[in-house]
């Protein structure tokens, strides 16, 4: 029996639309990050990133009371490296980095390196009692709702705590640890921009 | 038996190779896409995918509702593995579903794009011309009229052209007029079919661009849409941290009313979270209640009230009177039980060693065979009862840990009775390991936010379906036809002049009037033609008397 055969190419037209529209709907997984120009990674992960000279996002500003009672103005570190640390007293991933933290702080202060902290959804009293529990002597703005936080994550993309930030001297963003930081990470973020490198 | 086995073998040989070689592979694949493409199919496909979600509303789904997924696996602990291996709790990410949902894609655009050129086709073709033999059409009619035959077109022309109908005629001076309505019927369908691409577009849209968050917030907190303050966070796949709306909103108080009497004593009467909002940082703040079907609209972005709670407030000291955690601590209701919910407390940086509580809240409670029951949900006489716990939470290294669960492997329980606290009471941990106060509690509102892109376009588009389909059930395709000749004896009206005079020669003409409704469901058109026909022997007779006087 013979079959007819009138519309064979616009079968295959048709069909070929289709696969490009499940490709179009499907494709758009998994391309997440492909490394813009001027960023790269540490170590070869994806949650140390650092932002070379002219590709460093400017910090945006912010005002608040450190634990203690303080008025804050970030403005003021203007001049100086900052370490600027996310962090909350439920957070077990933050307490696990809090010694290094702690350590680093200290060692870094006498180079010029200020260390300050954003305390996340906390109440003052169980942050107060985890910086004293881990010895952290740099001061701390309580964040109870995340306004900072979302301040800064239209410049880097903050996902989850902590989060650890280290600022130039000119008040941009030149290194990110998204999650736990570890030593070496953030000494060597620190030591390119306290030099004024690129990377 | 083993006789029976090589006959099929000798036999079928020959009829399959014979098949396949008329049928080969573009063939069946020609086959699978006519079979995709048909309205059958897509009839199929719908019904299976309005099916599919049958589950989805039935079951507690994962993006939704994760607790009711977790009692789900405790009350049917046989079954529950079996259907999340089918994907039955999250059935709107099941692949079985996007195939569905993917295969009814394609079948309409196998479907609706060959319409489309079928209709601008159609939409520019003419009418046939009209048949020899008009008395043999559906409906038919025939008159005598003093007009010419050409004067007599023309006026059928005008009437029927006055009736919106397109008109054809001969162009070669033969006497008759072919006539079409209703492409308006092939619009609907059309407009239908492209509105159903539309609302699956639209569901794809919110799909790749929406997100959905939930948040946990307590009465006196504020909460910012950031994917790091967020409980849970489901973005669509083309969404990233940046994309979200940057709005903050403070829940200022928590109101739950409960009826107090009557059959239905405890049933919730109204909820109303009194949130301060602003849409983005440093802007203006406004305020709202969010009510249950009353979401907060802002940036796009709606904000469901879903649940609420209590949150006891705690305040825990050392020995020496240091204070160590002190907040609203929030605890999950049972599903039953007139709120009477279950939480922790953990205090990791508590010394001589971290402490943890697992506690009970009743907000009106009452004593019952020596168990402690909630008989209201308000919190009316409210009590905690608590187990303390000391040693090691767990909570310095290793993964996320759940707020609403201790992780016993480091603890040990530090007095052999649960404590019960009234608000403002504090118990005394033996041993010198502080002392717990129950200060009061606040309530918590758990809050549902979504932005889906593709609601709006969903409903438009739904809205077109709707039109569309109406147009195409209520518009009729019908044609009518009219032939005029000069009288004579074929005119079998048997009042013509003699025989042999040429067309158009007579004194007057024959009307042949015919007419066909091409898709007729609805019925009606036999009234339509009759008053046509009505209409347009009433036209000639009145321009006859002025044809005569014209002579």
């Amino acid at each position: 029996m013979p079959v007819p055969r009138p519309k064979r190419k616009f079968i295959v037209l048709a069909a070929a639309a289709c696969a490009a529209v499940l490709a179009i709907v499907l494709g758009v997984t998994g391309f997440g990050g492909g490394g813009s120009p001027g960023v790269t990674y540490l170590d070869g992960t994806t949650n140390a990133v650092v932002y070379h000279v002219g590709h460093r996002p400017l910090a945006p500003d912010f005002t608040g009371t450190t634990l203690t009672g303080t008025p804050l103005h970030f403005y003021s570190y203007r001049g100086k490296v900052v370490v600027l640390n996310f962090w909350g007293s439920w957070c077990t991933a933050c307490r696990e980095e809090a010694p290094t933290l702690s350590v680093l702080a200290e060692q870094e202060r006498p180079k010029g390196v200020s260390f300050l902290g954003v305390d996340l959804e906390d109440t003052t009293a169980n942050a107060m009692a985890f910086i004293k529990n881990h010895d952290i002597d740099y001061p701390s703005v309580g964040d109870p709702s995340d306004t900072i936080t979302l301040s800064f994550s239209s410049v880097v993309p903050i996902s989850s705590t902590p989060t650890t930030l280290v600022i130039d001297r000119t008040g941009h963003i030149a290194g990110a640890v998204f999650g736990q930081i570890t030593y070496s990470e953030l000494t060597a973020m620190i030591a390119t921009v306290s030099s004024g490198g690129a990377a | 038996m083993t006789d029976l086995r090589p006959a099929p073998e000798v036999e079928e040989p020959p009829a399959i190779p014979a098949s396949e070689a008329e049928f080969g592979v573009i063939d069946w694949l020609r086959w699978a896409w006519r079979q995709l493409t048909s309205m059958r199919i897509a009839l199929i496909l719908l019904f299976l995918l309005a099916l599919g979600s049958v589950p989805g509303s039935m079951l507690p789904q994962e993006g939704g509702d994760e607790a009711g997924v977790i009692q789900y696996y405790k009350s049917h602990p046989a079954l529950a593995p079996l259907l999340n291996h089918l994907g039955m709790f999250n059935v709107f990410g099941a692949p079985w579903f996007a195939a569905i949902y993917l295969l009814l894609f394609a079948s309409l655009v196998g479907c609706v794009v060959p319409r489309t050129f079928k209709l601008a086709g159609s939409a520019r073709t003419l009418p046939p011309r009209a048949p020899r033999n008009i008395g043999r059409l559906p409906h038919s009619a025939s008159y005598q009229t003093a007009l010419p035959p050409s004067s007599a077109l023309a006026v059928a022309a005008r009437v029927l052209g006055g009736h919106g109908f397109r008109l054809r005629t001969s162009g070669d001076g033969s006497a008759w007029l072919s006539a079409e309505k209703g492409y308006l019927r092939e619009a609907g369908n059309l407009l239908f079919h492209l509105s159903l691409l539309g609302v699956l577009v639209s569901i794809a849209l919110g799909g790749l661009f929406g997100y959905k968050a939930d948040k946990l917030v307590v009465a006196g907190n504020a909460f910012s849409d950031t994917q790091s303050d967020l409980d849970e966070f489901y973005p669509g796949r083309l969404v990233t941290a940046a994309d979200l709306a940057p709005f903050t909103i403070k829940l200022d108080s928590f109101s739950a009313s409960y009826i107090t009497s009557g059959p239905q004593l405890g049933q919730p009467a109204a909820f109303n979270a009194h949130v301060t909002y602003s849409a983005y940082p440093g802007g203006p703040k406004r305020t709202d209640d969010i009510q249950v079907n009353h979401p907060l609209s802002v940036d796009g972005v709606k904000v469901y009230l879903i649940g609420h709670g209590y949150a006891p407030v705690f305040k825990v000291t050392e020995a020496n009177g240091q204070v160590v955690y002190d907040g609203a601590t929030p605890f999950i209701a049972a599903a039953s039980g007139n709120f009477l919910s279950q939480g922790v407390v953990k205090v990791p940086d508590a010394s001589p060693e971290q402490l943890g509580f697992s506690g009970v809240f009743v907000p009106t409670a009452v004593y019952a065979g020596g168990t402690l029951a909630s008989i209201f949900p308000a919190a009316d006489r409210p009590v905690v009862s608590l187990i303390a716990y000391g040693g090691n939470l767990g909570m310095n290294s290793g993964p996320t840990q759940s707020v609403y669960q201790l992780d016993m492997a480091g603890l040990k329980q530090l007095a052999a009775q649960p404590h019960l606290l009234a608000p403002g009471q504090t118990w005394t941990l033996p041993g010198g390991k502080g002392a717990i106060t129950f200060v009061g509690y606040q309530q918590w509102a758990s809050l549902t936010i979504t932005h889906d892109p593709g609601q709006l376009p969903a409903l438009l588009f739904g809205m077109g379906a709707l039109g569309g389909l109406l147009l195409s059930f209520l518009v009729r395709r019908r044609r009518v036809f009219v032939r005029v000749t000069a009288p004579g004896p074929d005119a079998g009206l048997g009042s013509g002049p003699g025989p042999g005079s040429a067309p158009g020669s007579g004194p007057g003409s024959v009307v042949r009037f015919g007419g066909l409704a091409r898709t007729d469901a609805s019925g009606g058109f036999e009234a339509e033609f009759a008053s046509l026909a009505a209409e347009l022997r009433a036209a000639h007779e009145q321009q006859a008397p002025q044809q005569e006087t014209g002579d």
